[in-house]
């Protein structure tokens, strides 16, 4: 140490500036360690969890839905892999080139017209190039993938529905979850973008046809290639469904009710003893392969309304069908005669109203069972301002007026029954004496859907004895176990009436059909009851009905029709009925299905 | 004279343990680190092996320079610099180019990078003028002499161009002068011209960047929107010139008398590094300024320049306290790190050894420039002193560069974290310039 000593002074100097740079240097030393403490002990877990997220790459693989079968074993609904090209959109690349383009449509020998999905259904937003490719184009375009950079195919299961318009309101139809019903939707496991079955067989059950969805997990390396895989869960196919639906009958009743006046109605065909729906119709259906394909708007914006499922959502009044309960009631409480006649002159005065039959035209005299035969109007006027409204409504409710038939199909509606008090509530007004009149002859607020009234028919026909209508008999899961079956549940509900009166309500209901305003029905050979009804519309032509069922001494199927704005039921509904029940017995082959 | 067998006991005898075992440790972390990051690229080995290659010669050069006498270099000093500047000529003549810059002598399995060696020739010439100078350090033709000195290395560099090894020559250069007495108003005049020239255009970039990401109406847009009109910035720069005029009147008048050449040169110095600054926006391409910007918030350019920035940060965050384990980081095997054998080596050693390795990393660092600032106040002459303070400055400026990049607080600019990065040229360099200051903690005690 030579100039320490020869140069004390200049070597204080440099001592302490010799001290200023070590802490300047301790001083950058130590906000190193200081940020390297945030990094990794303050912020580590989440930098952790950031570097976990990023070399896991989830794909998800959509599990196909279940299939849905008719009675007959027909495949009314399946799920088909189906493939699609994507191009995932990058920074720098919005679109894909002109030159893979031209090479899709090469292989693929037609137009290829990118389409922006605004909705995630492969996961997030991509561009489709393709859709619904077959697995040899699928083999076709791999051959060229190297030509084809960017490009991307994914397997996706598209629902394919066979006699989707005659069957389109039993089965529903599926759809994608939107953000606003995630709400109530989340909790059951279900993600935004996922299909869920939307009306009929497709909604209620959907939890059993669902499937479960598996998927790749894969380690990628920052290139997004993929470096090992470290579990696949295979998706779980959904069940199948096996449904009672006869599809001869559907495809039958959907024709008949499409060629009638209007070609706007229902039809709910009930087998008598189990209950099980053998064809459940509204017409005009809908296309639900056009509705799966996102064309459901231009159903919404039809006038005829085909989404709406007219046999368990239109309500309508029962008109003249309603007649048997009056009838019943009148044969329980009243203890009438039923031979004692009443001469009908047409109409009915009560006050200074003047109440008329449907004809306009003198019955003359009639006795119950003729009356209700030809429905004349003016008989059953008498029987229910003898009876008084309360007596009907307990009657009405009796036969399960305004009360949900329990069927396992979604948004069913429970009808209404008008009574005094609802009158008094909503109006301000009594219930008179006139209210009472076209109460007993099923006019007025009351109203029924078509399945009620099917319902109501086959529990006539047992007697009383009630049986829940269903269409779903067994689900049966892949293995082919079966992990649910329909049981008719103990019956112990039952429509209570004296056997007389059972007895008169049958023997009249035939005669309806024998001699009265369903004779279009008569199928030589085999005894149909039935009743036929119109139900007034102040807007419109007045709605066609008849609830019947078949055969009378040992009934097997009951059948409600409606012919929305048919006019008279003799006239549309009952035409209708008749076809169903020549198919139903195999009498015409004309309605057989190819 | 001193005899051939006095020499080796003196050697082993006087030499710097602490410096000597930190540099050890530090080549030994190296290794692990660079056989993990390269085992992605399943080039171990050959990585591996190039860096032990470049160890043993490194090893070799220390040796060699230890037992040098250092203060040859002064009476030669003039011969070293001519050789430095022969050195870097050659490169740009017979160099070939490795990612864009004409840096590189290629010997066919190995290359040579001859800026680094230059590095050091740099601090033993300037060294050795300083401490003849050191009477006139005071003066400002000194320093205009200094910095041409300085000059003649940098344009030689920009001349490849590589623009990130001409950084490390300022803090050296403002160290030395700073430690031999140089008027620090100068040098603050020099750091604010500076400052200028590289902040400008840098500022601008990022207002630029930052516009795309920042809602309307808020006080950094409006701020931004003003920065964006280039009246409004000379407006600002000649407020801030017409506002230190002010202050020097003010003081002026309050007696306090300082002479008219401080004011004037601050004023030359902000405007000169304003107008510095236009022919460097130009030069520097886009892609350069982000990334020496992007650090601020990488999230204006995830996908681009603020991608190393994030991987590196996720890397060592990810870590935690014990890491990942040897070869298990996920950031490094799975290729998420950009460079990560070269530049973003610490970020491979603070994922798989976590904070406790990291940590102790940066201060087996901190010991060795420690040890050089200890090597420089003991020197038996001021040039030792000034050499060891200009390695010491160095090595901490790669190393605070370096580690402050991976960890987002420094821009990033593709320096190298000196012992630990993959690099022939580097290792080199850095064992030659131990080898410079063991030389001179050896000699302290010489007399003759």
């Amino acid at each position: 140490m030579v100039w320490q000593k020869k140069d004390k002074f200049s070597y204080e100097i440099f001592l302490a500036k010799h001290k200023v740079i070590l802490v300047f240097f301790m001083f950058l030393f130590l906000s190193l360690s200081l940020r390297l403490f945030y990094l990794q002990i303050i912020n580590g877990s989440k930098y952790k969890n950031i570097s976990e997220y990023q070399k896991i790459h989830n794909t998800k693989e959509c599990a196909k839905r279940g299939v849905i079968y008719s009675a007959d074993g027909q495949i009314l609904a399946e799920s088909k892999n189906s493939y699609a090209v994507l191009y995932y959109p990058c920074p720098g690349n919005q679109k894909p080139s002109e030159q893979i383009l031209l090479e899709l449509s090469k292989i693929l020998q037609k137009e290829i017209k990118p389409s922006n999905s605004l909705f995630s259904k492969y996961g997030r937003k991509v561009m489709v190039l393709v859709e619904n490719l077959t697995l040899n184009e699928v083999f076709k375009i791999q051959e060229k993938k190297f030509k084809l950079k960017g490009i991307t195919i994914t397997k996706a299961s598209k629902r394919l529905y066979h006699f989707s318009k005659e069957t389109s309101h039993v089965i529903g139809y599926i759809s994608q979850i939107q953000a606003n019903e995630m709400k109530h939707l989340s909790g059951a496991g279900y993600k935004l973008g996922d299909y869920i079955g939307r009306g009929g067989i497709e909604q209620y059950y959907d939890e059993y046809l669902q499937g479960k969805d598996g998927g790749w997990q894969i380690e990628v390396n920052s290139k997004g290639d993929k470096v090992r895989m470290i579990k696949y869960v295979p998706p779980e196919t959904g069940n199948s469904i096996y449904s009672t639906i006869d599809l001869k009958l559907q495809y039958c009743a959907y024709n008949a009710l499409k060629n009638s006046d209007t070609g706007k109605g229902a039809v709910v065909v009930l087998d008598v003893k189990s209950g099980n729906v053998k064809a459940l119709v509204s017409c005009p259906g809908f296309d639900s392969n056009k509705v799966l394909n996102n064309r459901i708007c231009e159903y919404i914006k039809d006038g005829k309304l085909p989404l709406f499922n007219r046999a368990l959502q239109a309500l309508y009044p029962p008109g003249s069908t309603f007649k048997f309960v009056t009838f019943a009631a009148a044969m329980d409480l009243l203890d009438i005669n039923p031979y004692e006649t009443i001469d009908c002159k047409g109409k009915f005065e009560l006050g200074d109203r003047i109440y008329v039959c449907y004809h306009k035209t003198a019955h003359g005299r009639l006795n119950l069972i003729s009356a209700m035969a030809v429905s004349c109007n003016v008989y059953f006027y008498n029987l229910g301002l003898k009876l008084g409204i309360r007596n009907l409504e307990v009657y009405t409710r009796k036969f399960l007026f305004g009360q949900k038939t329990g069927i396992d199909l979604p948004n069913e509606k429970q009808g209404f029954i008008p009574t005094p008090e609802w009158k008094k509530s909503k109006f301000k007004v009594p219930w008179l004496q006139g209210d009472t009149l076209i109460f007993a002859i099923g006019q007025g607020a009351i109203c029924v859907t078509p399945l009620q009234m099917a319902h109501i028919m086959a529990t006539i026909a047992k007697r009383g004895f009630i049986c829940k209508p269903y269409v779903v008999d067994k689900i049966v899961d892949l293995n082919g176990n079966e992990i649910y079956k329909h049981e008719n549940s103990q019956i112990k509900d039952r429509i209570e009436l004296s056997n007389r009166t059972w007895e008169f309500l049958h023997k009249s209901l035939l005669e309806v059909v024998e001699n009265g305003t369903a004779r279009r029905c008569k199928i030589p050979g085999i005894k149909i009851s039935g009743k036929t009804g119109t139900a007034q519309n102040p807007h419109k032509k007045d709605h066609s009905w008849f609830i019947s069922y078949a055969p009378s001494d040992n009934p097997e199927i009951a059948v409600a029709v409606i012919v929305e704005h048919g006019g008279s039921g003799g006239l549309n509904a009952v035409p209708i009925a008749k076809r169903i029940y020549e198919t139903y017995f195999g009498i015409s082959a004309s309605s057989v299905l190819d | 004279m001193v005899q051939e067998k006095n020499l080796l006991e003196r050697l082993i005898s006087s030499i710097d343990v602490w410096l000597v075992l930190a540099v050890f440790m530090l080549i030994s972390i190296s290794f692990f680190a660079i056989y993990s990051a390269s085992f992605a690229y399943g080039l171990s080995f050959r990585y591996i092996f190039v860096q032990a290659v470049a160890v043993g010669i490194g090893l070799v050069c220390f040796l060699f320079l230890t037992s040098f006498n250092y203060q040859y270099y002064k009476h030669f000093s003039k011969v070293v610099y001519i050789l430095s500047l022969m050195l870097l000529a050659a490169v740009l003549v017979f160099g070939s180019f490795k990612r864009g810059t004409k840096g590189w002598f290629d010997f066919g399995f190995i290359s040579f990078q001859p800026v680094e060696i230059t590095k050091i020739m740099f601090v033993l010439v300037l060294s050795a003028f300083l401490d003849i100078r050191v009477k006139m350090s005071k003066t400002l033709p000194f320093l205009i002499s200094v910095f041409a000195i300085l000059m003649g290395h940098l344009i030689l560099i920009m001349m490849q161009p590589d623009f990130s090894s001409t950084l490390s020559y300022f803090p050296v250069t403002l160290v030395l002068l700073f430690v031999v007495g140089a008027n620090p108003f100068y040098l603050f005049c020099i750091v604010v011209f500076g400052g200028l020239v590289v902040g400008i255009p840098l500022l601008d970039t990022f207002v630029n960047l930052q516009l795309k990401f920042i809602q309307d109406g808020t006080f950094f847009a409006k701020l931004a929107i003003f920065l964006k009109n280039d009246k409004n910035v000379i407006c600002i720069i000649f407020s801030i010139l017409v506002f230190i005029i002010g202050i020097w009147r003010f003081l002026w008048k309050l007696k306090i008398e300082i002479p008219i050449v401080y004011p004037v040169i601050l004023c030359l110095a902000i405007s000169l590094g304003s107008l510095a600054s236009i022919p460097v926006e130009k030069s520097l391409k886009d892609y350069q300024r982000k990334r020496l910007i992007v650090f601020l918030n990488p999230n204006v350019d995830p996908k681009g320049a603020g991608y190393n920035i994030i991987q590196s940060k996720i890397a060592i965050g990810s870590g935690k306290i014990l890491g990942k384990g040897f070869k298990k980081g996920t950031q490094t095997q799975l290729g998420f790190l950009p460079e990560q054998h070269t530049d973003f080596i610490f970020s491979v050693i603070g994922e798989e050894g976590g904070w406790l390795v990291s940590q102790a990393t940066i201060i087996i660092y901190f010991i060795f420039i420690w040890r050089a600032l200890v090597i420089a106040k003991e020197s038996r002459d001021r040039y030792g002193s000034l050499i060891a303070i200009g390695i010491a400055t160095m090595f901490a400026f790669y190393v605070v560069i370096n580690i402050g990049m991976v960890m987002g607080m420094m821009p990033v600019t593709g320096m190298p974290l000196p012992l630990l990065s993959y690099g022939g040229s580097s290792i080199l360099s850095s064992l030659c310039a131990i080898g410079v200051l063991c030389s001179i903690n050896m000699r302290r005690y010489m007399y003759y």
